[in-house]
């Protein structure tokens, strides 16, 4: 097969790119409709843009940029708090308060990290991958977004307070007690001792 | 000159040193306070586990194995691009 001439064909981009574009997409979103959703506008956007397309990259690579960037948006949409603006951080959810104590900072005796059971080995298991799916979804939807979009999407901060509007300091504000909630509920479902 | 940090700062600076974006006197901070605090050492530890086994639930969700599109999406779709291109 000769990889030289790249002309796209839209009539064949679902038998090609289809299955492996929405498993793309729902790895992300966890909701079927909304990955199918994202495909659609992803192909039909591709389809407008066809005459940008100069066969610089294969055909599958631009439809998956175009994808990214739906995914991207996606999160941003999920970002949008409809009482607060993007420049502030939401209020729900735990704060710092809830590990540390008031006066010098240090963890309150009950959220002290416990040590994981073989959480190396566990890393690969897709119980343990659904319990991480379960707490995102507990994470205030502004959290789940940056968590996502620093660890998973790989986007650097800078790129993430432009897309969110968000200070640095309100991200590394995000950053923090995602990081401390999510923790704290893999240890009480799963990884922890008592577990 | 070292400064004496909380469990708070330290947990705050682990995830920002990983992004290399802890100045270098809070860094010797932070450096000091994980050799003396198990729980702030461990949560370094485990803070980083965390994102890798996001990382992974994703690539596992992408993965050949699982379901693709259901054939009503696949006609949907194929349809919506052949009436597209014809216009």
């Amino acid at each position: 097969m000769s990889i030289a001439l790249i002309k796209p064909e839209p009539t064949l981009w679902v038998a090609r790119f289809g299955d492996e574009l929405y498993r793309f997409a729902l790895g992300r979103v966890s909701d079927e409709a909304c990955a199918e959703e994202l495909v659609q506008d992803t192909l039909l956007s591709a389809l407008d843009a066809l005459a940008s397309f100069r066969g610089e990259a294969s055909e599958r690579t631009w439809l998956f940029l175009i994808l990214r960037r739906k995914i991207i948006d996606h999160y941003r949409r999920q970002a949008r708090h409809p009482e607060v603006s993007l420049a502030v951080v939401t209020p729900d959810g735990p704060t710092e308060a809830d590990f540390f104590q008031e006066d010098n900072g240090h963890w309150r005796r009950e959220q002290y990290p416990t040590s994981w059971q073989s959480a190396d080995g566990a890393l690969e298991q897709q119980e343990l991958q659904q319990t991480l799916r379960t707490c995102q979804d507990k994470l205030p939807s502004q959290h789940a977004a940056v968590f996502v979009l620093r660890f998973v999407e790989e986007l650097t901060a800078e790129e993430i307070c432009k897309e969110l509007s968000l200070t640095s300091s309100n991200y590394w504000v995000i950053i923090h007690r995602a990081k401390l909630q999510l923790r704290r509920c893999l240890e009480k479902h799963g990884l922890g001792r008592a577990a | 000159m070292l400064r004496i940090i909380s469990c708070r700062q330290a947990t705050l600076f682990v995830e920002q040193q990983a992004d290399g974006a802890l100045a270098p006197l809070a860094r010797n901070s932070l450096w000091l306070h994980l050799r003396y605090c198990p729980y702030c050492s461990r949560y370094a530890k485990q803070t980083v586990l965390v994102s890798e086994l996001a990382r992974n639930a994703v690539r596992a969700a992408a993965s050949a194995a699982q379901p693709g599109l259901s054939n009503e999406a696949k006609e949907r779709l194929q349809q919506l691009l052949e009436e597209g291109e014809r216009r």
